[in-house]
């Protein structure tokens, strides 16, 4: 029966005959199930030997079945009519892309939530007080002068950094404060390949008790760590703000050379990244904290510069040509 | 600023390397951003003594000189005035290169022979300097290299100096903070002079009508001097900072200036009417010509004046009438201090920033003020000649109260989380120039130098440990994690980062522009309301003078920018705050996002060809603001005709979800789309995006899911095109019951066989019952119940079949 069914297979000429021959050996009345009540009524001792048997010309026999079935599908193209072409292109839904400037921010954001920050916002359009004079910056600053930020006609201006946003936190709240602020500010500088006069920073602030240097250290060498890659170092070098005491700047070893000196890092092998330092006690009795219980460290960075350096951007003004073949790289 | 390295080895010892100096400056914050090593002076030019010049026989201008070079006598050409008999020059002889690359070769200039060339500074790469040929110092013996007579090539740092350190704009000040560094002292230059004659008080007067404005003026007076060039080492410190030589008189206030940090201004003393100044406001309408021959209005300004009307602005630039001329022989010397908010109005009204008024500005040491004045004298009476009145007119009214500040040893550490020794911060403390008036276990106390006025604070003390005692020395540990609680900001922040990724799932690419908008944009694009937009009153440049009312013009913009780079299927939103005047005239923000769409951006795998019809483009619009609504859960998405400027009409609308206004789409009208060259109609919608949030905190309430099956029934209606989408579903409404679950349009059909402005629309409409298993009978007992509304309602044909 099995040389008789596997010829059978053979023999069929296309998919319906091979369906019939299913049938007629496997099907529920096929030729094989005859065999089943036989094995019943067999004498014990043959019993397992039949049903081994049995099972090994089922076995047989549907390979033989997917065997011709196959054949006969790849036969099929030829045999009767074109087959379906699979090297078509896929229909799909292109999705879009996130501005390297949005991811960024959202990065940074998702980075300083698992440090315990949440994220705080305050208005682009901000009082000079707000600006300046509460975050300690002498009334003659040239950062005052219209030269250099936009004044309006309300005499409101356009927010020069998003420091602001720290004494709107520290006005409406109590320590403890953990707390990032990215948004847009506004300075006139001229646009060139690395100067917008529209631009975004991401402002940190932490308020505490015995909150120190150190501190400021490790959470921007974490940070550092958590965006740059696990090599990247952080310097941090001595500077001034109106607003810290002491002030730094921060710099993150090049991520292209790795410190060695290159084109990008013009051979110093660090790469400038912001300001940050501790409170100054001036800033917080502006706002009514008392500077011999609380302590706490700011910092900011540039979101342009930081995409720049971490996709290689080299000009500062293709962020906001929005040309879509620049754009849908980033996905 | 810049800093010659020789310079600042005369006031103090050094081992350190440019590079290592650079580098211990930048980590004790004075960043060094440049270290710029001098070239040699050309091979092959060397010092020359001129013996005799006459007359070129063939040209007016041209002369001969017969000059020493120490081989023997050689003529050359020459056409520099200054060339006269005696005068040492350098001569590049045949075969030396000039800074040009020119190399210098024997050769005939109108027939006569010159065997090479005297040069002036800027053909030797020293200055830009060509007013005639470079003298040399007498004495210097003719034949002997100038890279010699130079001396050797030095090194210059170029330092950012912060705002708060005006005392290191300047040679000493850079050299307080080496010797501090290095722990070594620092050498102030010699300033005594001998003084002849009669008072400098006799000589000259000042008054100073404004003494908050100039807290002091001193007044040296100089006779008998001979203005002349300088002398080269000292043209050769200016250069190396960048300040240009004038004669040994400016140069020398302008030489002191680097040195000190103290802006010193030298008077024509016999051009000052009546001999005397007077320190005022500049009266109204009062008008003076400045050295840079510019007139300029004072009225006031902080200015000296002489009889006349003033002579110079205080501060920031001498005038013209009293400036220092070849046939000046008297000079008074000014040195003052004035107040710094006086010389920022000054400065930034004139719209001039000069040496001096950007160090008047950030502050001086008043007790600086004698000290220049005496160096200043000391180096004209070297330089000019001359003699020097006795003593000095000073109007002061005394020096400020010693500022005295306590640092806490404790708060060192607990302020930096590092342990510095009390010693050390002692120690360092009086490396900067702090007396030390006091000191128990527990703190101490210091006096503040006058060219320290940052230092007010213990904090502003502490900054001066950290970064003298080393910030990398400071821990960085594992951050702890504290949890403070945030404001509903962490909320919004967190429902916008949604919604981006919203948009950006449906198919948009986001995009950025500036918060400033052109007005000319404006006119071709018109959105927003003019009478409330905000202007700039100084914008950096006219296409950016508006602060933005709303997101669509330049989404516009930005569409047809990318289409005139050749990218058509565009598919963009923005998120972005808006501004607008409130009626406080202060300035209200609002945050919003725009849509913007051009052909099929987001369709792949044989998108199709030719333009996206108005129909598509529209369509393709809503549905992804209907999609955003789905998943913004703001419920279904209705649409109402209206007209705005910008959008052409009949294919604008406003939009309504949830009860509420959330903004307005349509397609980009006609004619602004043909003259940017579109390719075809531009969808464009802009919606409110604290709108769009309102169900943003929402938590979705879990409903059955259906257990029984339904029944759909299909209808074909016939109707006058006049019946819109909306009148069929609100009559399938109004007849069906509430076992109506979904009413769908698939298909719509145009033909003659109808009739002439009617419409074949096609509906699926599935019932079911939360209840039970719907009957057939139930289904079309509801299918005529809806039938007989649809002819009632809409006169419409049923279709059978």
């Amino acid at each position: 029966m099995k040389d008789e069914a596997q010829a059978a297979c053979a023999a069929a000429a296309d998919l319906a005959a091979l369906e019939q021959v299913r049938v007629r050996y496997l099907g529920r009345q096929g030729l094989l199930r005859d065999i089943t009540p036989a094995l019943k009524t067999a004498p014990a001792e043959q019993r397992a030997e039949l049903g081994r048997l049995a099972n090994a010309l089922k076995t047989a026999l549907a390979e033989a079945l997917a065997a011709r079935r196959a054949a006969l599908a790849a036969g099929a193209a030829g045999a009767s009519g074109p087959r379906f072409d699979c090297s078509l292109p896929g229909r799909w839904h292109r999705p879009g892309t996130l501005h390297p400037v949005s991811r960024v921010i959202a990065d940074t954001a998702a980075i300083f939530r698992t440090m315990g920050f949440t994220v705080a916002d305050g208005p682009d359009v901000e009082t000079g007080y707000h600006n300046f004079e509460a975050l300690n910056t002498p009334p003659h600053h040239p950062s005052l002068d219209a030269t250099d930020t936009f004044w309006l006609a309300s005499g409101e201006l356009l927010r020069t950094q998003t420091s602001p946003v720290q004494i709107r936190v520290m006005e409406s709240r109590r320590p403890p404060v953990r707390v990032i602020t990215p948004g847009r500010c506004y300075r006139r500088d001229t646009t060139d390949a690395t100067h917008s006069a529209n631009f975004h920073q991401i402002e940190g602030l932490v308020v505490d008790r015995d909150v120190s240097l150190a501190d400021l250290k490790g959470t921007l060498a974490h940070f550092a760590h958590l965006m740059m890659g696990p090599r990247v170092k952080v310097r941090f070098r001595p500077h001034f703000f109106p607003f810290t005491e002491p002030s730094v700047e921060y710099d993150f070893s090049c991520h292209v050379c790795g410190g060695g000196g290159c084109r990008v890092c013009k051979d110093s092998g660090w790469i400038e990244i912001a300001g940050a330092g501790m409170v100054d006690p001036r800033v917080f009795m502006k706002v009514g904290y008392d500077p011999e219980e609380f302590t706490g460290f700011a910092f900011g960075m540039g979101v342009e510069r930081m995409a720049m350096i971490k996709y290689g951007i080299t000009d500062i003004r293709t962020l906001y040509e929005n040309d879509v073949r620049f754009l849908e790289q980033f996905r | 600023m810049k800093v010659p390295i020789a310079w600042l080895r005369e006031c103090v010892d050094f081992d350190a390397t440019p590079g290592a100096l650079a580098e211990a400056l930048t980590m004790s914050g004075m960043e060094v951003e440049g270290i710029v090593a001098e070239k040699r002076a050309p091979d092959g030019v060397v010092a020359a003594r001129i013996v005799a010049v006459t007359p070129h026989p063939d040209a007016d201008r041209l002369r001969l000189c017969r000059v020493d070079d120490g081989r023997g006598e050689v003529e050359v050409v020459c056409g520099a005035d200054n060339a006269a008999p005696g005068v040492t020059a350098p001569l590049a002889r045949p075969g030396a290169s000039l800074a040009d690359g020119t190399v210098v070769r024997e050769s005939a200039i109108r027939g006569r022979a010159s065997a090479g060339m005297l040069c002036a500074e800027d053909e030797l790469g020293l200055s830009d300097d060509h007013s005639g040929i470079m003298i040399l110092p007498d004495g210097v013996r003719p034949g002997t290299p100038l890279a010699e007579v130079l001396g050797p090539p030095d090194t210059v740092l170029e330092v950012e100096v912060t705002w708060n350190r005006p005392d290191c704009l300047s040679i000493m000040g850079v050299a307080r903070e080496v010797g501090a560094i290095f722990r070594r002292p620092v050498r102030r230059p010699d300033v005594s002079f001998a003084e002849e004659g009669g008072p400098a008080a006799a000589l000259a007067a000042v008054r100073v009508e404004d003494p908050a404005g100039c807290p002091r003026y001193t007044a040296r007076v100089l006779t008998g001097v001979r203005v002349a060039p300088s002398p080269w080492w000292l043209r050769r410190r200016l250069l190396q900072c960048g300040v240009r030589p004038i004669n040994n008189v400016v140069d020398v206030t302008n030489y002191v200036l680097l040195e000190c940090g103290h802006p010193l201004h030298a008077f024509d003393r016999e051009r000052l009417e009546g001999r005397a100044v007077v320190v005022r406001r500049g009266r109204p309408g009062e008008i003076m010509a400045t050295i840079d021959g510019a007139r300029r209005k004072v009225e006031g300004l902080l200015v000296i004046a002489d009889a006349a009307g003033p002579v110079a602005v205080a501060g920031v630039m001498g005038g013209m009438k009293s400036e220092i001329r070849p046939a000046t022989s008297a000079v008074l010397i000014e040195s003052a201090r004035f107040h710094p908010p006086a010389i920022r109005a000054a400065s930034s009204a004139l719209g001039l920033s000069t040496e001096s008024s950007y160090r008047f500005e950030r502050g001086v040491d008043g007790e600086g003020v004698d000290w220049a004045s005496r160096r200043a004298a000391a180096l004209m009476l070297r330089t000019a000649g001359g003699s020097a009145a006795r003593g000095v007119i000073d109007l002061y009214a005394g020096p400020p109260a010693p500022r005295r500040v306590t640092c806490r040893f404790a708060r060192v550490r607990s302020l930096l989380g590092m342990e510095v020794p009390a010693d050390e911060i002692v120690d360092i403390l009086s490396a900067l120039g702090m007396g030390v008036a006091g000191r128990t276990a527990a703190a101490c106390e210091v006096v503040a130098p006058g060219y320290r006025p940052d230092i007010e604070l213990e904090a502003d003390l502490i900054e001066e440990v950290a970064r003298l005692h080393g910030l990398d020395r400071v821990p960085a540990p594992m951050p702890a994690c504290r949890v403070a609680p945030g404001g509903p900001d962490e909320q919004e922040a967190r429902a916008l980062d949604g919604l981006r990724a919203d948009l950006a799932a449906l198919g948009l690419s986001e995009i950025m522009n500036y918060s400033f908008v052109s007005a000319d944009l404006l006119k071709t694009v018109p959105a927003g309301d003019p009478a409330t937009r905000v202007e700039l009153p100084n914008p950096v440049n006219r296409d950016q003078s508006v602060l933005r009312d709303s997101l669509l013009p330049q989404m516009a913009a930005t569409v047809g920018r990318n289409v005139s780079r050749q990218s058509c299927d565009l598919g963009l939103f923005e998120i972005g705050r808006t501004f607008a005047r409130k009626a406080d005239g202060t300035t209200a923000e609002k945050t919003r996002v725009a849509l913007g769409l051009l052909g099929r951006p987001a369709r792949i795998g044989m998108p199709g060809r030719g333009a996206a019809t108005g129909e598509e483009t529209f369509l393709e619009l809503k549905g992804l603001i209907e999609g955003l609504c789905v998943c913004r859960r703001l419920g279904p998405l209705q649409v109402e005709s209206v007209a705005f400027p910008a959008l052409e009409d009949g294919w604008a609308v406003a939009l309504r979800a949830a009860g509420a206004v959330i903004g307005m789409a349509g397609l980009l009208r006609e004619d602004i789309a043909r003259e940017w060259r579109l390719p075809g109609p531009a969808g464009l919608a802009e919606l409110d995006v604290a709108a769009l949030l309102a169900g943003a905190f929402d938590v979705p309430v879990c409903r059955p899911v259906p257990l029984y099956p339904a029944v759909a029934r299909d209808i074909a209606l016939v109707v006058d095109e006049s019946v819109t989408h909306a009148r069929v579903l609100e009559a399938i409404a109004a007849g069906a019951p509430k076992e109506l679950t979904q009413a769908c349009l698939f298909d719509t059909f145009r033909s003659e066989g109808i009739g002439k402005d009617k419409k074949s629309l096609a509906y699926s409409l599935v019932y079911r019952a939360m209840d039970r298993t719907l009957t057939d009978e139930d289904a079309n007992a509801y299918h005529e119940a809806v039938k007989n509304v649809l002819r009632k309602k809409l006169n419409a044909q049923i279709r059978e079949g």
